[in-house]
Formats: C-alpha cells, structure tokens, sequence
C-alpha cells in the first residue's frame, strides 16, 4: 500500500514537472512576442509646411498615432502654408490693406502667439518679415543682394502694430498693402504642440517627431531619455548631443539651411527684423524648451542674438541654449551642463 | 527507472534548447558589430533604395534618382556619399557635400528626395539641424 501511494506521488509530480516546463516555456514565449510587438516601431516621412518630416512612433496603437499626427499636419499646413494660395495666410497676405478675413482658431492662436514673442524677444521674432524674405529673393530662389535704401523701404512693411487680430469674429487684416506674414519661425514648433498632444491622448509609447529639424521626444516612461545630435553647421556628423527626457522640444537654426552667396560673403535666410539683413553672429542656434512654439521662435531669435545674448536671453526665460559661432565655439546655457555632450572632432 | 531516464532526457532537450539560444543571439550580436552602414534614399515619403555602404573598397557607384518633382544624381565612393548634379533651383543639396556618418542627411527639398544614413549601432535617436 504505501509503495503504491509512493510510485502514484512519484508519477504525479514527474508528469507535472513536465507539463510546468512546457507551460513555462509556452508563456515565455508568449512575453516575449509580446513584448517584440509592442516595442516595435513605425516611421513615417512626409512633405508637409515646406519641409520633410519624419515621425517615428511606438506601440500597439502606432498605426493610429501616426494617422491622426499625419492628418494634423496637414490641416495645419492648409492653413499657415504661404505657398498655398487656399491658405489662411495666403488670404490674409492677398488681402492686406484691402479688407479683414475670416480664419479658423488655430490661425487665430499661432497668430496671437506670434505676437507674444515678438515683444518677448524685443522684436527679434517678427511674423511680418514676409515682405523682407522676398527682398532678399528667399521666397523664389531668385537670391539678391539688395540696396539700403531698398531695404529701408521695406522695413516700413514690417510693422507688427499692422496686424490686426480680432479674436471675437475670427478676423485678421494687415493694415497696408504689401505686407506679408510668414510663419516659418514659428509653424513648425507650433504643430509640435499639437503632435504633443495626440501623443498624450493616445497614451503613446514612445516617439520621435523630427519636423524639418524640429524635435519632439516621447515616452510613456517620464524617466526615459533620448540622445538628440545637433547638427555640426560646417562639417557631416553632429557638433554636441543633448539626452534629454519626454516632453523636450530642441529646435535649431542655422546658416546652412538656405543661404546663397555673393563676393564670398554667406547670406542665410534668418533675416533680423530690425536692420533688414541676414544675422551673421552665429553658425547655428539651438533652443531647448518644453513648448514648441516656444523652442521655434527661440532659436530663431538666439541665432540672430548671438551668443552672449542668447545665454542671457535663455536664462530669464529659464530655457536652455547652444550656440556655435563661425570659429565653431561652442557655448552653452548652464542648465544644459548635465545634458549636453560635445563631440570630439578627431 | 523509467522515470529517470525521461527526466534525463528532459534535462538534454532543455539544455540543447538553452545552448542553441545562446549561440543564436551570440551570432547575431557578433554579426550585428562592424560598419553596417546603409544609404537610404527616400522618394516623396517612401522608400527607394538601400544601399550599403562599405568604407574600404575603391568601389563607386552612381545613382539616378527621380522623383515627380525632378531628380539628382548620388555618388557613393569609399563610404562617402553626396549628391553631383540636381534639377532643383538651389542646388543646396549639392552644397551640403559629403555624409558619411550615421544620422548625417542630405535632403532636396524641392526635388522630395532624402539622403540619410542609417546604421544599427548609433545611440543617436534623431538630429536637430
């Protein structure tokens, strides 16, 4: 009897031990599948507001993620597109001096912002440069160098007391004929704002959105961190690397970006709205802020500033800075110490 | 006995499963080290061609890239990549010179032609430029 009751507990445990294995094996297969798909990513690259787009988005919703994030950015270009006659802004241009026009809140929003920042950056930001990017041929390719007197004439064009916002009726006017918005400096961070929201909406994983140069990191885990490059302005490969967490928006400008030249001289297409000519302190300007709008306009304005400005100008605004300047120096706000990495060139 | 000898075989299967795991993943780490190193050309959005790009060889080769916009011409030789010729207004693209690193991009905006190279081992996530 009690050999029986031995052999039986002995067959028992034998045949479970077997069956625990298979299960366990079956289940850790199962795990990591699962956890394959769900880490695995789907990048997107697209034309959209005159630049390319790249949009890299984790996780079982992906697919949707990216859909939405595709169909806001092009509902945004619709409306700030300069090159699109049916846009916001291109009714707003036409229509200068003549009558108001009637826009969509989002308009309204960025427009609003947009002269926000010009009194925060004591008018180194100006969406009424338009007229002055056309001066210098910026808008067609046709590159001039234009007189002084010719640019005098123009800046008259660029007064931001000309814009005109109604927030009541949704209208805009521009006061004299020939002036002309132009939301380059600003579109692309603003639609991050909003690609920043439908990430968090849709309780994403983990993305990355690179809108014409333009960051936006995220992650689902706040304590994650990403390596962003900042481009070297006159060499390939990166100049620094900032590690940065979810929710940092880095945006650069450069002189590398649209620039002709004459007599050996560079001009770059980030025009001071103050003198009418291309700034020329800095190779290139980095902004890193936790509102895209804000990190666009920044480093529109850091690179016309220059770097000792700049740093004074981020710190008061508590957002960090890099600059390199045209001897490749490097110079970068104190709060970026822990985050930034310079590369060396060997 | 019986009993015994199956868990012998038991423990066999497990370890020949856990041995050839490992080997597995080994292989593919080993494999993964290196210059792996690809140019990827992107059309309007989607994808064109991948070509590797292999530092060392004398090897050059030309491509015609079209696009409905216009198209340019790319030179890939000892691991360095530009663009020669290009039907766009600007020709930034052709100003950029050569990219040979990973993350590097050449893009022709009017043309919607992108140049990058992408690589298995950067830790670089993106580029800000």
């Amino acid at each position: 009897m009690t050999e029986s009751v031995i052999f039986v507990e002995r067959t028992l445990t034998s045949r479970n031990k077997k069956v625990l294995l298979v299960l366990t094996l079956i289940i850790v297969v199962f795990l990591l599948w699962f956890f394959y798909r769900s880490n695995a990513s789907t990048t997107s690259q697209i034309y959209s507001m005159n630049t390319i787009i790249d949009i890299e988005v984790s996780g079982m919703n992906r697919q949707e993620i990216v859909s939405q994030i595709t169909e806001e950015i092009n509902n945004l270009n619709g409306l700030f597109d300069d090159f699109n006659p049916k846009s916001d802004i291109s009714l707003i241009n036409n229509k200068a001096g003549i009558i108001s026009v009637k826009v969509s809140p989002d308009t309204i929003d960025i427009l609003e912002k947009s002269k926000e920042m010009y009194t925060k950056t004591y008018g180194k930001f100006n969406v009424m440069v338009g007229p002055l990017m056309e001066l210098w041929g910026f808008k067609t390719g046709d590159y001039r160098v234009p007189s002084k007197e010719q640019i005098d004439e123009v800046l008259k064009l660029t007064d931001i007391n000309d814009l005109i916002i109604d927030k009541t009726n949704l209208t805009v006017f521009l006061k004299k004929k020939g002036e002309r918005l132009d939301l380059g400096g600003i579109a692309k961070g603003y639609t991050l704002d909003k690609v920043y929201a439908i990430l968090k909406e849709n309780n994403a994983k983990k993305a990355v959105i690179n809108m014409g140069g333009n960051v936006l990191v995220y992650s689902e885990n706040s304590k994650e961190t990403f390596n962003v490059g900042i481009k070297h302005p006159r060499a390939d490969g990166i100049i620094a690397v900032l590690k940065v967490k979810s929710g940092t928006f880095i945006a650069t400008s450069g002189d590398y970006e649209r620039y002709f030249e004459e007599n050996g001289k560079r001009y770059c297409h980030i025009i001071d709205p103050l003198t009418g000519y291309p700034a020329d302190f800095l190779t290139s300007a980095t902004a890193v802020t936790n509102e895209g709008y804000l990190g666009d306009v920044l480093s529109t304005a850091f690179f016309i500033l220059g770097e000792e400005k700049s740093l004074v100008f981020a710190k008061d605004l508590a957002v960090g800075s890099v600059t390199v300047d045209g001897n490749l120096n490097i110079h970068y706000s104190t709060d970026l110490s822990g985050v930034i990495t310079i590369e060396n060139r060997g | 006995m019986g009993l015994l000898q199956l868990r012998t075989g038991d423990k066999i299967i497990l370890i020949i499963v856990i041995v050839s795991l490992v080997c597995g993943i080994s292989l593919r780490i080993l494999f993964a080290n290196g210059s792996s190193k690809i140019v990827l050309i992107m059309v309007d959005g989607k994808l064109f061609e991948e070509i590797p790009l292999s530092v060392n060889t004398g090897h050059n080769e030309d491509i015609l890239v079209e696009s409905k916009e216009g198209y340019l011409s790319v030179e890939i030789s000892n691991g360095k990549v530009r663009v020669t010729d290009s039907t766009c207004k600007d020709k930034l693209c052709i100003k950029e010179g050569e990219i040979s690193k990973v993350g590097d991009t050449i893009i022709c905006l009017p043309n919607r032609i992108s140049i990058s190279i992408i690589g298995e081992n950067s830790n670089i996530d993106t580029v800000s430029y």
